[in-house]
């Protein structure tokens, strides 16, 4: 029988090792995620320093056959351009932003720390996978690291295949690093798979009493999307890198038209996982501008239905679009037509969604903290990106732009910057709540000054190249192209620095960083449940379920 | 609503056998704690009906090759494993406290998941329903003490519900007793 207990029961103190390397605890593991991805993030960072090192000028001064070089690269010595290096850059830049940085990071970290907390569940449903999920994640990047090392294709170390893995290629590459770069995915996908599955358990099963669907906070929701993206895409991944190691290894033909596969094939699972992918790694980072806005325009997010349906709308639309990844491929004209139409359609949820933001905003009494300033220029950055994604979505014109740098400045100031801005706009939003200390917000404010005008001066000026017609993916350049590569590089250093500045404002912040004693410090428009919480929380948050009273200061909804 | 209340007929029983505790005379009162669950039963079949429509959306551009072969088993286990999650974490909180009180006897079972119920009887004259406040388990902690023995009663609920179901009980074990022949 559940004889009664009539004293009371107090946890003792963990170890670090206990704390950290064993945790169940969900904001422990969201904290966890989030320092791991920022290591990672440095690391992918560090290689578009060097490739905008090389891209600085025409010709090849650092990525020389006769070794890589860092320093004096401009005097002149014998220099044999060595693609395969470049190659192995652009492929792990790729591979570890999209697997190991954005989405551990939005969807990862601060999913896992705040959805439980925004609708007062205790922890999420499942601590235990929780904890497996974060470790696979690291296993997943060791994976991604020994690939990187391990003896790849052209006799040199690492793969470059780019972050596609398209067959051909991949099958053909030789080494074992393309094998430990699909490990790699498998692992992280595993990761993410059940890291879905908890969030989706958690989302539906384990909201406060009262919180229906249509109540809980736009965060939760675009997490709990995201979530049910990953479930819904990632098992396609998995089965077609599944295939291109059975390809490489085991002499099967899926992706072999000698045997009868089709290469093509790849192309679409790859692109039916690849472009939700995207969207994964935007909709949180959505969500937490929802937040960020209506905290500091001090009003209530203006059409709260409409946006979680628009963000229910680009989940689905996500799916049935994939394919304008690939109209250089071959595709039928009524194919591209479809896939055409579609696209252009993303535009209105989306649309909905920065009118709302505008709208939030509209007579607001609005003030610029560094959260807000980053979420103003997540609106901008990403409305660009936005339209020029209408421009590339035609079929057409596509033709023209395919491969070239306009494409790249496309996808970076989509998620590059998008959803890095978004990144950076909850890490301020929300480091007083975890850490209990404020960040300085002088320095916060030049991060943001030097962030924005760094990365809109490597970006824009891409756009130009691109339209000059200049390929993505080559080491180098013809001199054409000299003017804006400079400026782009100038661009980037600036951004490198901005980065640098933000993991010391981070360091200060946790050690010196003034205690905030105020639970809802950014005033009484931050209404979700984790600003009626100490900062930083105590461990356990919610064992007694919050009442409606708490959380629904907008019953209209 | 985690609490729920079924009163039967207010009526004395005809025969007063109630002292025989497997007695199938109509109960009082049956009360029914359960912790909250968000998610209903309908609410699973549009998750996973919804799941299952747009997973078969890679699978049917894949019919008739042989890389269906690939991406079925990825696609099957996604599903079970969403399946089976959801269906453990209702089972994980498919804990349930009954309360069955009738004209001189009561009994309190508490159904924890995957354990046998286990089964506290007494008869209402002799119980004494204790809450402590501050101190115990969780705050406003409830128990039921007789026959030497003191055993608790909706730990999970919030400590509104708890004072809540302090105040019915007071005023149920009351009248179970008045109702005594």
């Amino acid at each position: 029988m559940a004889d009664a207990a009539t004293t009371g029961h107090d946890h003792e103190k963990r170890s670090f090792f206990a704390r950290w390397f064993m945790s169940t605890n969900h904001k422990d593991i969201g904290i966890l995620y989030l320092f791991t991805a920022g290591a990672v993030g440095l690391i992918s960072v560090a290689f578009t320093v060097y490739m905008r090192m090389e891209l600085m000028q025409p010709g090849v001064q650092f990525m020389c056959a006769e070794g890589a070089r860092f320093l004096g690269g401009f005097s002149g010595e014998e220099c044999t351009p060595n693609g395969h290096l470049w190659n192995v850059m652009i492929t792990y830049h790729g591979i570890l932003m999209m697997f190991f940085v954005v989405i551990p990071a939005l969807f990862g970290g601060f999913g896992n720390y705040f959805m439980p907390l925004m609708i007062g569940a205790p922890d999420m449903a499942f601590p235990r996978l929780n904890n497996l999920s974060y470790w696979l994640y690291v296993a997943g990047v060791s994976l991604g690291v020994a690939s990187m090392l391990a003896p790849g294709g052209n006799g040199q170390l690492g793969s470059g295949v780019g972050w596609v893995l398209y067959a051909p290629l991949s099958t053909l590459e030789g080494g074992v690093s393309m094998d430990f770069a699909i490990f790699a995915v498998h692992v992280s996908g595993a990761s993410s798979i059940l890291g879905a599955i908890n969030i989706i358990t958690t989302f539906l099963n384990m909201r406060a009493p009262g919180m229906t669907l249509h109540k809980a906070p736009l965060f939760a929701w675009s997490v709990f999307i995201t979530a049910w993206l990953i479930l819904l895409s990632l098992p396609v991944l998995a089965g077609a890198i599944t295939m291109l190691l059975t390809d490489r290894n085991f002499g099967t033909g899926f992706f072999n038209p000698e045997l009868g596969g089709d290469p093509l094939l790849y192309q679409h699972l790859l692109w039916f996982f690849g472009h939700p992918e995207v969207y994964m790694i935007i909709l949180p980072g959505f969500g937490i501008i929802s937040h960020v806005i209506a905290t500091f325009s001090r009003k209530p997010i203006f059409g709260y239905l409409p946006m979680v349906y628009a963000m229910v709308a680009i989940g689905a639309l996500g799916f049935v679009v994939w394919a304008h990844h690939m109209y250089t491929s071959g595709l039928t004209l009524n194919q591209q037509a479809y896939f055409m139409i579609a696209t252009m359609v993303i535009a209105v949820p989306t649309g909905i969604k920065v009118f709302s933001w505008i709208a939030t905003m509209w007579q607001g009494s609005i003030t610029f903290e560094t959260p807000m300033l980053f979420a103003i220029g997540f609106l901008f950055v990403f409305t660009i990106g936005g339209v020029t994604g209408i421009v590339l979505s035609q079929a057409g014109i596509d033709r023209v732009y395919h491969d070239t740098y306009y494409v790249v400045a496309h996808f970076h100031y989509v998620m590059s910057l998008g959803a890095v801005f978004a990144l950076f706009s909850g890490i301020y939003y929300w480091i007083g709540k975890m850490s209990g200390r404020q960040y300085p917000e002088f320095w916060g404010k030049v991060h943001f000054w030097t962030f924005f005008i760094g990365a809109n001066v490597t970006f824009f000026p891409q756009h130009f190249l691109g339209r000059q017609g200049m390929p993505r993916r080559y080491i180098d350049y013809p001199d054409a192209f000299a003017l804006w590569n400079y400026v782009s590089s100038i661009g980037a250093f600036i951004s490198f620095a901005s980065f640098l500045l933000f993991i010391g404002i981070v360091f200060y912040t946790i050690r010196k960083g003034k205690k905030i004693e105020d639970n809802a410090y950014w005033g009484e428009h931050a209404e979700t449940l984790e600003w009626t919480l100490p900062n930083p929380p105590p461990e356990h948050t919610f064992e007694e379920l919050p009442t409606p009273d708490m959380w629904d200061k907008q019953p209209q909804h | 609503m985690p609490v729920g209340i079924t009163r039967f007929d207010e009526r004395a029983p005809e025969e007063s056998g109630a002292l025989l505790h497997d007695t199938p005379a109509t109960p009082r009162l049956h009360l029914v704690i359960r912790p909250h669950q968000s998610l209903t039963p309908p609410g699973f079949v549009w998750f996973i009906g919804l799941t299952a429509g747009l997973m078969a959306l890679p699978l049917l551009m894949a019919l008739g090759r042989p890389a269906l072969w690939g991406l079925l088993p990825f696609c099957l286990a996604a599903i079970a494993a969403i399946w089976w999650a959801l269906q453990r974490s209702w089972r994980d909180r498919a804990l349930r406290e009954d309360l069955v009180i009738w004209a001189g006897w009561l009994r309190l079972t508490h159904q924890a998941p995957r354990k046998a119920p286990q089964i506290w009887e007494a008869n209402p004259y002799w119980v004494k329903l204790r809450r402590i406040p501050k101190g115990a388990k969780v705050p406003d902690y409830l128990t039921l003490k007789a026959k030497g023995r003191e055993v608790e009663i909706g730990a999970f609920l919030s400590p509104g519900e708890r004072r809540d179901l302090h105040a019915l009980l007071e005023r149920e074990l009351l009248l179970a007793t008045r109702a005594l022949p």
